[in-house]
């Protein structure tokens, strides 16, 4: 990642043209190719950009980015180079889950009776072919519940917890399993395919869950 | 199928009916009505959840059956001009003419509609208004938030000749007895109702004298609760959830009871409450003779009004959610309201003055909200 800060102006050549006067910015190379040019404003949108795969030609107060199948141009015309560094940032681990999402998993884990008097947890994160089911526990009649859990419940969750209980079905071992579908908030349009699918809908209280008590509540 | 039917008739009929058709049927047929035609007319509608059933007599042409759109059925009744309905199946179509108006109605196959719940066993009998009014009284309290399904619900107790209606949202607890007579008089069960559907049905069968209500729980299989009256029939699944144990919420003493005239005091909280920003409370000072409601405070804005008050005991400043008191103090069905109060963190209870000393029959408790300074 190779960081410019520079007065320069910009003008890209191709399908259209775009210019952007004489000013400071700051010009991003990444090391997939790309080549991004930032106001100091707009979050994380450029003001220009080129995608991968592109060549840099630097010369003396003029950069040429060429987009490789195109030929597309962005020119850079420096005035005055006010920072360059470099960094290596190595492969990136990704975009985590949802912080509130694993934790309602880990918290409704272990607070499994949430969902029931005398149930018991399987485990988290019960592996099968298709990914990861978020919790698999027993219930107070010793039958097995697959449960997902989502911050706001909507159609494609239950989509994936259709997929989960139709695979853990096969196996004589679990069978027969059935779903419930955890959230903190869930849609209507859920709700009605998860009744019709015979899985049963719970709302979570992440706050009761987290045992943050309300104040000035009867009970 | 044919018969003729009175318009007024049909329109009530059908727009009853209509109120338990889901809004988002998984099902295509769920949206249907079905109507059966022979020496009665029933209407049904159904979504798994709430059933509901019109029956009145009429004389069929020719009996028969069809299950058509429950929507298009009532927005077309709704409209109809002021003369008698003939509705007759034609083949796969269904006619229905009013006057000058016809219109033809697409079909469901009959076959695929589910059949309804039967009726549980009948528990007892009672008025028809008073159970609208104990009802309403109790369920302005039950939570709109599904997280606790108990909170949503109206718990119904019944032990011999009273029953008991509560709810609460946590914020507020509301309880309600009433007498009723029972089919057997040692009768002992408890249901837990969705308080919507419940309040929804009360309110729409007052137009009988009396409402039987029928009772299945306990044993296997899901509860359910049926009312009757006035040929409208409607069951509903009960909630599967434990109640909270209210009984014990009630404070043990008072140290304060104030009096007030309801309806003065009713507008005043409303008054004030207009500057009561979003969960922020009306402070209410009680002293011997007066009540001053305060609201806002700081660089926002305030109001301030005094009314007359009695009170029995030590002063006592209480703050509560404008909207709570509010709807307590429309509940109590009396034109003079009692507060009984312990201190301003403890919980007060709002009851109508009663005529005779005695308990009163509905009560509503009430979480102060404490005070910052």
């Amino acid at each position: 990642m190779r960081l410019v800060i520079a007065r320069c102006s910009v003008d890209y050549a191709g399908k259209l043209t775009a210019h952007l006067p004489m000013a400071p910015r700051l010009i991003l190379m990444k090391a997939d190719g790309s080549v991004s040019i930032h106001a100091d404003d707009r979050a994380y949108k450029p003001l220009n950009w080129m995608n991968p795969p592109c060549t840099l030609k630097e010369e003396e107060g003029r950069w040429t980015v060429t987009h490789g199948k195109s030929g597309e141009q962005l020119i850079l015309t420096i005035e005055e180079i006010l920072h360059d560094s470099s960094h290596e940032l190595g492969i990136d681990p990704g975009l985590r889950k949802d912080g509130v999402e694993a934790h309602l998993q880990e918290l409704l884990a272990e607070h499994i009776t949430t969902l029931g008097e005398g149930w018991k947890l399987i485990r988290r994160e019960y592996p099968t072919a298709i990914g990861p089911v978020d919790i698999l526990c027993r219930d107070d009649k010793s039958g097995t519940v697959a449960v997902e859990i989502k911050r706001r419940g909507e159609i494609d969750g239950v989509e994936q917890l259709t997929r989960y209980l139709e695979l853990l079905n096969r196996d004589p071992l679990l069978a027969p399993v059935r779903g419930i579908f955890a959230a903190q908030e869930i849609k209507p349009q859920a709700r009605v395919l998860a009744a019709d699918r015979g899985i049963d809908c719970v709302t979570l209280d992440y706050d009761a869950l987290r045992g943050i008590e309300r104040d000035g509540t009867l009970f | 199928m044919k018969f003729r039917i009175e318009r007024d008739v049909l329109a009530d009929a059908v727009a009853w009916t209509a109120r338990s058709l889901p809004v988002r049927p998984p099902v295509p047929v769920l949206a249907g009505m079905l109507i059966e035609a022979g020496d009665q007319l029933k209407l049904s509608s159904f979504d798994y959840e709430v059933s509901a059933q019109m029956t009145m007599d009429i004389d069929a042409d020719e009996p028969g059956t069809a299950l058509v759109s429950g929507r298009l059925l009532a927005e077309i009744c709704r409209s109809l001009p002021a003369a008698p309905v003939e509705i007759t199946t034609d083949g796969a179509k269904v006619t229905l003419k009013c006057g000058s108006a016809k219109f033809t109605l697409l079909t469901m196959p009959v076959e695929d509609y589910p059949s309804l719940p039967d009726m549980p066993p009948a528990a007892g009998t009672i008025g028809s208004d008073a159970f609208a009014a104990a009802v309403s009284q109790v369920a302005i309290a039950a939570g709109r938030d599904d997280t606790l399904p108990m909170l949503t619900g109206v718990r119904v107790e019944i032990e011999g000749e009273t029953v008991t209606l509560a709810s609460t949202d946590r914020y507020r607890l509301a309880v309600r007895t009433l007498r009723w007579k029972p089919e057997r008089p040692d009768i002992s069960a408890v249901a837990l109702v969705p308080a919507k559907t419940l309040s929804d049905t009360a309110k729409s069968l007052t137009s009988g004298a009396e409402v039987s209500i029928a009772l299945a729980t306990g044993g296997t299989g899901e509860g359910m609760i049926g009312f009757e009256g006035g040929g409208r029939r409607t069951t509903t699944r009960l909630l599967d959830a434990e109640f909270v144990k209210y009984q014990s919420l009630w404070p043990k003493e008072t140290s304060a009871v104030a009096e007030i005239q309801t309806g003065p005091f009713a507008e005043a909280v409303k008054r004030v409450g207009l500057v009561a920003e979003k969960n922020t409370p009306v402070r209410l000072s009680f002293r011997q003779d007066e009540v001053v409601l305060e609201a806002g405070s700081g660089d926002d804005a305030q109001a301030v009004e005094v009314l007359g008050a009695s009170l029995d005991g030590q002063d006592i400043d209480i703050a509560f959610n404008p909207n709570f008191l509010l709807d307590g103090l429309s509940a109590i069905g009396s034109d003079v309201a009692r507060l009984a109060m312990t201190t301003s963190t403890k919980p007060a209870v709002i009851t109508g003055k009663p005529a005779d000393e005695g308990d009163p029959d509905y009560r509503y408790l009430i979480m102060p909200i404490r005070l910052s300074s």
